[in-house]
């Protein structure tokens, strides 16, 4: 496409077009089991909530908290926070649970977010008082 | 129309502002390359590790993957699942850098820049799909009409081949990035790079922290996080399909059980549970290793499959198929090829830790072999099939 064009250029994009072109063929050819629509609503879906909801969240979080005294710590321990909680999420809200085997999800997974939410709040706040410690003894 | 035209001009600038409106600095090429190579690198160990699992559980042909090392498949998978939900935190942070390029005007400049475009669409898409709906399949949260495991190998094939692509679209930049030491920069921006950097390695090497003594059991205390805890069921040992789920409760226990040897023998086999149990019996210790990432030890006992076929006659060359007493399902039966039963390791067990097998381990009889999914480990055994 651009920057001309060479060998190992053309090995790329014709591996690569070949691995897509043979993901959708399979996608089709399996559609009772991957039901093409269905895929196409997730697939499309995902991009929609995250380009349309979850990141223009994160810019306005990240817009309040830069008017923060000392925002780094602040930013940091939220971006940590908000991505753990987003791997706990599916374990809290419990969907998974089955009457017959009490082996899976086995854990109080709302209790145990907290406790780690906790901690990363612990950690944030050590970093933001380091923090303002040093910018004083800079200036004092 | 002159009005029309002022109008337009001034939504054409306001459109073209968009991307430089991003303030941090950290919208930048240099961070993208960085979290770039991190996403290339546990993406490609994704692919390799899930195609692994997928031909081991389809092997084309005659192919027959070793049974050993006993604890590969264990540490293959582990790597897919608990890197996978390493990654997220990746693929969020690399999303969120490139975020203003998605809102470039003209969107499109010419054809090979839209395909170019649609390739990283297909790219962002495949990641999404492939992490968000892997977290909630391993949350056993399936919201969704489509088979888990057929939606997400083929959506694979995808995101490595646009991967491919835009590797090679981007590398000029990522070299440029990552390997000309002669840059001047702000000390801010590199001390904001290396935060925020730092911020999303934090974040994954937490993931991995809570989540990995799911499989890794000196480290189970810490799986606060993980859908499993190894020493949790019955036995102390987890469970994926109960008896209940597969409708077996009552046909285990019938005294008429009898497990039957037959195909391609030379002695039919048809025993009874006390003539299994007369049987030479074997001790051994391995593991149950899920698709799903998790996995726990314990301890074996009964009779060798390869001492079975010897006394049932069958070629050492033989493919055998073990049978469930569940009636369907996509897991009734699993095929055995000969490194595996020949191994002195595979058993037929009728016991966890002395005990019997309690009815969601298999009661009375399940297979039980090294390196090798779980899935591939048939519970309530009653036939095994020589071919
Ligand atoms: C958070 C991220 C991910 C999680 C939690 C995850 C989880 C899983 C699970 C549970 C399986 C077993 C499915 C089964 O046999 O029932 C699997 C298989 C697989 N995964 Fe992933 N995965 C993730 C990311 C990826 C990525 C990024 C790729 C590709 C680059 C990938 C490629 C594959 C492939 C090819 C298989 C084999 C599917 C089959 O057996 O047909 N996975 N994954």
């Amino acid at each position: 496409m651009k920057n001309g064009v060479n060998a190992p250029r053309l090995l790329g994009y014709g591996l690569g077009g070949a691995l897509v072109v043979t993901g959708f063929a399979g996608l089709v050819v399996d559609a009772h089991l991957t039901d093409p629509l269905g895929w196409a609503l997730w697939f499309g879906g995902l991009i929609v909530a995250h380009d349309g909801v979850l990141v223009p969240l994160v810019l306005l979080t990240g817009v309040a908290v830069g008017r923060m005294r000392s925002p780094s710590p602040v930013r940091a321990g939220l971006t940590v926070a908000a991505m753990l909680s987003l791997l706990a999420l599916p374990m809290v809200t419990g969907l998974g649970r089955r009457a017959d085997n009490p082996s899976l999800l086995p854990l109080d997974y709302g209790r145990n977010l907290l406790v780690v939410l906790g901690l990363v709040a612990l950690g944030t706040a050590l970093a933001a008082i380091a923090v303002r410690l040093r910018a004083r003894r800079r200036r004092g | 129309m002159v009005r029309d035209s002022v109008t337009r001009d001034r939504v054409e600038t306001l459109l073209r502002s968009v991307p430089g409106r991003f303030g941090s600095v950290l919208h930048s090429e240099r961070v993208a390359a960085r979290l770039g190579l991190w996403l290339g690198i546990s993406f490609t160990v994704a692919f390799a590790t899930g195609l692994f699992s997928h031909f081991m559980q389809h092997p084309p042909g005659r192919l027959a993957w070793p049974s050993r090392p006993v604890g590969l498949y264990r540490i293959t998978q582990g790597l897919h699942v608990i890197g996978g939900l390493a990654t997220i935190p990746l693929l969020l942070a690399k999303l969120w850098t490139v975020y203003p390029k998605l809102w470039q005007w003209p969107p499109f400049r010419s054809l090979s820049h839209a395909v170019e475009r649609g390739l990283v669409l297909v790219l962002v898409g495949a990641s999404l799909f492939q992490s968000i709906t892997g977290l909630l399949n391993i949350s056993y949260v399936y919201l969704w009409p489509f088979s888990f495991p057929a939606a997400h190998y083929w959506t694979a094939y995808l995101l490595y081949g646009a991967l491919i692509i835009h590797v090679v679209n981007e590398w000029a930049k990522v070299r440029r990035q990552l390997w000309t030491r002669e840059q001047v920069e702000p000390r801010e921006v590199v001390t904001a790079r290396r935060r925020f950097l730092g911020t999303v390695a934090a974040a994954s090497g937490l993931t991995v922290l809570f989540t990995v003594g799911e499989t890794y059991a000196p480290l189970s205390g810490l799986a606060l996080l993980a859908p499993r805890e190894p020493h949790t069921g019955p036995q102390g040992l987890p469970v994926n399909k109960s008896a209940a789920a597969a409708g077996v409760t009552t046909v285990i226990h019938d005294p008429g059980y009898r497990l039957t040897v037959t195909g391609a023998v030379r002695t039919p086999l048809s025993l009874t549970y006390d003539d299994l149990l007369r049987l030479p019996q074997h001790t051994v210790r391995l593991p149950i290793a899920c698709v799903e990432g998790w996995s726990a030890e314990a301890e074996w006992s009964g009779i060798r499959l390869r001492d079975l076929a010897a006394l049932a006659g069958i070629a050492p060359d033989a493919v055998l198929t073990v049978e469930s007493l569940e009636r369907g399902g996509g897991y009734r039966s699993s095929e055995v090829r000969p490194p595996h039963w020949n191994d002195q390791l595979t058993l037929l067990a009728l016991r966890i830790g002395g005990a019997p097998l309690a009815p969601d381990h298999g009661f009375p009889v399940r297979l039980i072999a090294p390196n090798r999914p779980g899935v591939l480990q048939t519970k309530w055994v009653s036939k095994v099939v020589a071919a």
